[in-house]
């Protein structure tokens, strides 16, 4: 009898338990705030685990955003925050934690990601919970995404491809090795990349797909160079890369190659400098990321914020070039700005918007800043927000294609050396 | 043709680095019966100490011995502090796969702490090219290949002419009777971990002169071709780990050069799962016993 009374206080518990969540994901999920409550927008992304660099990337983005919104008077009488979410950058963890941001976070507007680690689990639930997205997964599943508040800042994995084919075309190369690695991230950029570089005239004369931290890619580099191409396209890992370049260096030499923004990062810059040497690295490799000007009054603005961020943001300066800092920063400002076009903080009102403010139109009033954007609304006038990363244009599946810029690592800097439009990938990709 | 030469030359190079890390490999399991899957993160943590010695103005070479002399010490610390307490216990053999398993992590993550999240090169002087028979070499594989060699060469000296490789052979043979034939089982086990220890560090050291750039992972990430070099070879038989090296790293270049790189290792493993379909004990493994016999 005993057992039965204590199965029973158990199991009502539980029921009170899934009741009240219940009702605290009801009323968050699209429901907007209370008066004067503090609107958040949560940092969906991994802080822990193996991509735990993407989350303070992020904040880098969030805390400069929120701090000029705050300053300029918020949205609607709200003050705004950035809370963390962390995914561990694992669906197992990161649906389980969408659904508690969402059953506890009252006055959430908003999340800046998911990444590609969580983003197919966790898109469709917050999607069903209204929950504005702006994520940085580049995963080509979402090229045609049916989800209403799903909205796509940077560009898509297989863009890269165009931007790199258009790149090598404009500098004349017309014969090109594809080096990518056998995983799926690297893969997804090659179909574009080979179609776009074939309808440009050139020819892919080596294509296949490398194995990973293998001990030597010598056999491979023979391989490649019995086609004679005149530049390689390329995205491995650090250490396959180092391999694979050196062993072409000290084998046949090195010729011109085109990288992702994978390239562009410290850890394999530092191993492929090391492996082939400054002089080479400076004179052969080149790497294509999403364009992000340090320049311009939306990137200065964005800048002086940033690195007044204090002790919010560790070490800021490190997120100045950082496109996808750049576009979490322009992403809060969006959703600002749409809460004021539609008056509203409800996302079910306002998601509608972020279309509105950042789309171009005649007689629209460009902004590069929330405080300019909120004075402009607030004159009656329509607005087209451009960021920090440039102006963004969103498709009917909200996604925005962007431009690429090409840059090249001399005496242990990045310097743009030139640009892909999103007018000439938008071209390409049709 | 044109691609296969060169091929046969890289595939001897592989081959090198994989036969000094399979006959370390395949020494310490045949005298010690326990199968230490932390081997490749020895192999790492002898490259950070070689890098740590070419970052302080010495020679490769002196990095080398460095590595070597690490793994050496490292392995026998490792089996008197760690594995034999668990053996003693009573720990068999799936249990202390388990144990090393634990040690290939704490290793990884020690080195991640230390060292940190990066990439890591030897500073070497720039090798030049020397084209021997239709094959290309850099003069770092070059020197890798007589690394090898001479390594291999002292190893069956060891074996063949000394009273401790004899030893080392019983006790690999039948601990328990070597033990009663007077020999010292526990002394020869001590120098069974050094030798096959400081074989680990050559290869860890010889691995990352190779692949340029290495992090704390790169090790433990050729474990798999070095478990198959001391399979194909038959388990515990040296000089079948010097055979099995020279099939794996010749077929995964030849591979790589005529048809798809991303499926090098797969042939090489297709090759390893056809021979031990016909011979599962390995390669040389009753060649190896009937000479055990007969010597």
């Amino acid at each position: 009898m005993r057992l039965v009374i204590r199965r029973l206080a158990v199991t009502a518990l539980a029921a009170a338990l899934a009741l009240l969540s219940v009702a605290a994901c009801s009323s968050s999920g699209g429901g907007g705030s209370s008066p004067a409550s503090t609107l958040v927008v949560g940092e969906f992304n991994p802080f822990t685990g193996p991509d735990a660099a993407f989350g303070p990337e992020m904040v880098g983005g969030c805390i400069p955003a929120i701090r000029l919104i705050n300053a300029n008077g918020g949205v609607l009488g709200h003050q705004m925050s950035c809370v963390q979410e962390d995914t561990r950058g694992d669906p197992a963890d990161a649906v389980p934690a969408a659904q508690k941001m969402m059953a506890t976070e009252t006055s959430l507007v908003g999340v800046l990601g998911p990444s590609s680690d969580e983003a197919l689990a966790t898109v469709p639930l917050l999607n069903t919970g209204h929950v504005p997205m702006f994520v940085d997964t580049g995963q080509a599943a979402f090229d045609h995404s049916p989800y209403e508040y799903f909205w796509r800042i940077t560009p898509a994995d297989d863009v890269k491809g165009y931007a790199m084919a258009l790149w090598a075309h404009q500098a004349g190369y017309t014969r090109a090795a594809a080096v990518f690695g056998n995983d799926a991230g690297a893969q997804s950029d090659v179909p574009t990349l080979a179609s776009a570089f074939t309808g440009l005239g050139g020819t892919i004369v080596y294509n296949k797909p490398f194995a990973l931290d293998q001990s030597s890619y010598r056999s491979e580099v023979e391989s490649i160079l019995a086609t004679h191409p005149q530049v390689i396209f390329t995205e491995v890992d650090p250490q396959t890369a180092a391999t694979f370049l050196s062993e072409l260096q000290q084998l046949h030499g090195l010729m011109p190659v085109i990288g992702t923004e994978v390239s562009l990062q410290a850890p394999w810059l530092k191993a492929v400098n090391s492996a082939i040497g400054a002089a080479s690295m400076a004179k052969y490799f080149q790497g294509m990321q999403p364009y992000a000007p340090t320049s311009g009054p939306a990137w200065q603005t964005y800048n002086k914020a940033l690195l007044a961020s204090g002790s919010k943001v560790p070490q800021p300066s490190q997120w100045s070039s950082d496109p996808y800092s750049m576009t979490y920063y322009d992403a809060v400002n969006i959703m600002a700005l749409a809460m004021l076009a539609a008056n509203s903080t409800s996302p079910a009102v306002f998601n509608k918007d972020v279309m509105t403010v950042t789309e171009p139109g005649s007689g629209k009033t460009i902004v590069t800043s929330f405080a300019a954007g909120k004075a402009a609304l607030a004159a009656g006038k329509q607005i087209q927000y451009v960021g920090a990363g440039g102006p963004i244009v969103f498709t009917q599946s909200h996604n925005s294609t962007g431009a690429f810029e090409a840059a090249k690592y001399v005496s242990g800097n990045l310097v743009l050396v030139g640009a892909v439009s999103a007018a000439q990938i938008a071209a390409i990709s049709k | 043709m044109n691609t296969i030469v060169p091929a046969i030359g890289f595939g001897i190079v592989t081959a090198s680095i994989l036969a000094v890390a399979g006959v370390g490999f395949t020494l310490q399991f045949g005298v010690t019966n326990i199968l230490n899957l932390a081997y490749g993160d020895i192999m790492t943590a002898a490259a950070f100490v070689a890098y740590l010695v070419t970052s302080a103005g010495l020679n490769v070479w002196l990095a080398l011995v460095a590595g070597a002399a690490f793994g050496s010490v490292f392995s026998v610390l490792l089996n008197r502090c760690i594995y034999t307490p668990f053996v003693r216990r009573g720990t068999r053999l799936f249990g202390m796969i388990i144990v090393t398993i634990a040690v290939s992590l704490m290793v990884q993550n020690g080195l991640l702490a230390i060292f940190g999240a990066s990439f890591f090169s030897l500073k070497m002087p720039h090798p030049s090219s020397v084209h021997i028979a239709g094959m290309v070499f850099t003069t770092v594989q070059l020197a890798i290949i007589a690394i090898a060699v001479v390594a291999m060469l002292l190893i069956h000296l060891l074996l063949r002419y000394t009273k401790l490789g004899k030893a080392m052979r019983a006790t690999a043979a039948d601990p328990d009777l070597a033990r009663n034939c007077g020999i010292a089982t526990d002394r020869v086990v001590d120098l069974a971990w050094a030798i096959s220890g400081a074989l680990c560090g050559l290869a860890g050291v010889i691995l990352v002169m190779n692949v340029t750039a290495f992090t704390e992972t790169t090790g433990s990430q050729f474990l798999i071709p070095i478990v198959a070099v001391a399979v194909l070879g038959g388990i515990g038989q040296p000089y079948g780990a010097m055979l099995g090296a020279l099939v794996i790293g010749i077929t995964s270049e030849v591979a790589a050069a005529i048809f798809n790189p991303e499926y090098k290792d797969v042939v090489a493993f297709v090759i390893l799962v056809i021979v031990l379909l016909a011979r599962p004990q390995g390669i040389l493994s009753e060649v190896a016993a009937r000479k055990e016999v007969a010597a």
